[in-house]
């Protein structure tokens, strides 16, 4: 286990490597720095300064040893569009609605999915099934700024019941967390729809039912302990999947979180902001994969790490 | 009972047609392609013609059924096109994904070890960056673009595809018939050539389709944000854009670009379900 452990990390070191070479390349070739805004115009010769100033004069691989020197201090730079802070004043600032809303959804959304897929699965073939997929597939299928757009269009324009906008007013959270809670909902419903049929086709099922246990014990305590397994497994990457999610839902739902910041950075060429976020992003979904496969595995004694098949 | 033989085909057929939704959702995917096809007879003016500048702003009406868009153009002509637009990207962007994800998923699936090591390394840097950081970065590099956008859900659309074929390729790999052609001195590029692809054709096929709403969401997404298809090109997601700054006055601007994402990607999705289903009913509600 220990030394499956180990050789995960060192993959996601690898994989981290690659990946911060990658972006880091790709961001300075985007043509244009972050002086060459049309709305403040600077002359060349301070352009140069602050250039200078910011060390973007230096080479390239220069500048990324030196932010990464940063990174594994915890020091990810200053954010040019912002810069009386650091990128983690910033991020303890616009993180926290991001956090809040999209974790609401993810709370909200996994439950009433995992509620969905048993219903589902427990009267399969009837209009139940039917309904619960095809809210299951909607949410899958659709973008989810097509979903908020909806959720605006009804419960904001048509039927006046909440605002469309806003931060100050719990009301306002209201629909950017169902926005959120589709994906959430969606998955869990799909997952626990399958896993539970799955696990209900199996002999054990049926020698419980011979045996004459109550369907109420066979369902919660032997199908569905079996059947969760897998609907662990992704809730750690569908809570950060909520983070690039923000891009849409934070823009229709004009909520001031992190959403609007992974736009900015690239538009405005913020190199360190830029890094910060895709470096954080990238990091947390490899540790949660990891963490995902862990969980499986003590929650799964038949999975051994380390043997080889 | 009959002794005529039935070919695998159509018991896909069977199981296909079986399945109402998938049957449904493809006689509209369908409609929207042949829609797509003859957009200019059913569409009365160009895409981008600013014919009814004086009736900005029209409500929906028997003259214009979608209404009249911001800058003067016939809203339904713009929705009509911009299924060409979508449908284009994700077909092309599918196809992509094949040319990608066919040849790495048969080299991991057949050599395995050091090689499958590689190519599941390679997937596993693609699934940890989400795709749409990457997409945004890329779009800024090379200025969006029709191709540009197509390239780059290609570059994420073909890990699914490589799994698939990589999981058929190694149950398949291990057979008689391929023990036979290794055997009689066959070269590993003419097994994979010539026994292993053709026989994880029905994965191949799944692959594509469910490919295609994946590239459309996409496309969507970036076109959202500005850094898509670049207008007057009509594209659904740039509509939405745009609309969303009208939706308390102007409901049509919003309402339709987003009905008709809504319904070609769930149509293309339930179709691929449903292929999926008839061709592998091993892989069924995964």
């Amino acid at each position: 286990m220990i030394r499956y452990i180990l050789g995960r990390l060192a993959s996601i070191l690898l994989t981290f490597t690659v990946v911060s070479v990658i972006v880091f390349l790709m961001m300075h070739a985007v043509p244009g720095g972050p002086f060459d805004g049309n709305d403040m115009p600077v002359n060349d010769a301070v352009k140069a300064k602050l250039n200078a100033s910011l060390g973007l004069d230096q080479p390239l691989y220069v500048q990324y040893f030196k932010y990464m020197w940063g990174v594994l201090h915890f020091d990810f730079g200053i954010p040019f569009q912002s810069p009386g802070e650091t990128v983690l004043d910033l991020l303890a600032r616009a993180w926290p609605p991001s956090l809040i809303l999209g974790g609401a959804g993810v709370l909200i959304g996994a439950p009433l999915g995992i509620l969905l897929g048993m219903a589902a699965a427990l009267r399969r073939n009837t209009w139940i099934d039917y309904l619960a997929s095809a809210f299951a597939t909607l949410g899958l299928t659709i973008p989810v700024f097509v979903i908020s757009m909806a959720l605006i269009m009804v419960f904001a324009v048509w039927l006046n019941w909440l605002p469309a906008s806003g931060w100050g007013k719990p009301n306002a959270w209201v629909l950017p967390i169902i926005a959120y809670a589709a994906i959430p909902m969606a998955t869990y419903a799909r997952y626990t729809r399958s896993a539970m049929l799955d696990v209900l086709n199996k002999p054990f099922v049926t020698v419980l039912r011979a045996k004459g246990l109550s369907e109420r014990r066979i369902i919660f305590q032997h199908v569905l302990r079996n059947a969760a397994l897998p609907m662990v497994t992704v809730f750690l990457p569908m809570f950060i999947g909520t983070a690039t999610g923000s891009i849409f839902v934070e823009a229709m739902f004009r909520v001031p979180g992190l959403g609007a910041y992974f736009v900015s950075s690239i538009e405005l060429r913020d190199y360190s902001l830029e890094m910060a976020l895709i470096l954080m992003i990238t990091m947390m979904f490899c540790l949660a994969y990891l963490i995902s496969d862990i969980i499986y595995a003590l929650l799964n004694p038949r999975i051994r790490f380390g043997e080889r098949k | 009972m009959s002794d005529t033989p039935r070919s695998p085909l159509y018991f896909a057929w069977r199981r296909f047609a079986d399945n109402k939704a998938a049957l449904v959702a493809g006689a509209i995917l369908l409609l929207i392609i042949l829609m797509a096809i003859f957009a200019p007879l059913i569409a009365k003016t160009g895409y981008a013609d600013q014919k009814f500048l004086t009736q900005a702003y029209a409500f929906p009406q028997a003259e214009f059924w979608f209404g009249v868009d911001d800058l003067g153009r016939d809203f339904f002509t713009r929705i009509v096109y911009g299924a060409r637009v979508s449908l284009t990207i994700g077909f092309t962007a599918a196809a992509f994904s094949l040319v990608i994800g066919i040849p790495l998923g048969a080299i991991a699936g057949y050599y395995g070890g050091r090689a499958d090591w590689c190519v599941m390394r390679l997937i596993e840097l693609f699934s940890v960056v989400p795709p749409l950081l990457a997409a945004m970065l890329l779009g800024a590099l090379t200025n969006g673009g029709f191709l540009t956008i197509v390239l780059i859900a290609a570059l994420f659309g073909w890990v699914q595809v490589c799994l698939l074929v990589r999981a058929q390729v190694k149950a398949i790999a291990q057979k008689e018939f391929v023990r036979a052609a290794q055997a009689l001195g066959a070269t590993p590029g003419y097994i994979i050539r010539r026994h292993l692809i053709p026989n994880a054709i029905s994965p191949i096929i799944v692959g594509f389709v469910l490919a295609i709403p994946l590239a459309m969401m996409l496309e969507a997404s970036l076109s959202f944000l500005g850094i898509g298809v670049p207008p007057p090109t009509p594209s659904w997601g740039q509509m939405i854009n745009v609309g969303m700054n009208f939706m308390y006055f102007y409901w049509h601007l919003a309402v339709f670009p987003t009905a008709a994402l809504a319904i070609t990607v769930l149509a293309t999705t339930l179709f691929g379900d449903g292929l999926r289903d008839a061709l592998d009913p091993t892989l069924k509600g995964r």
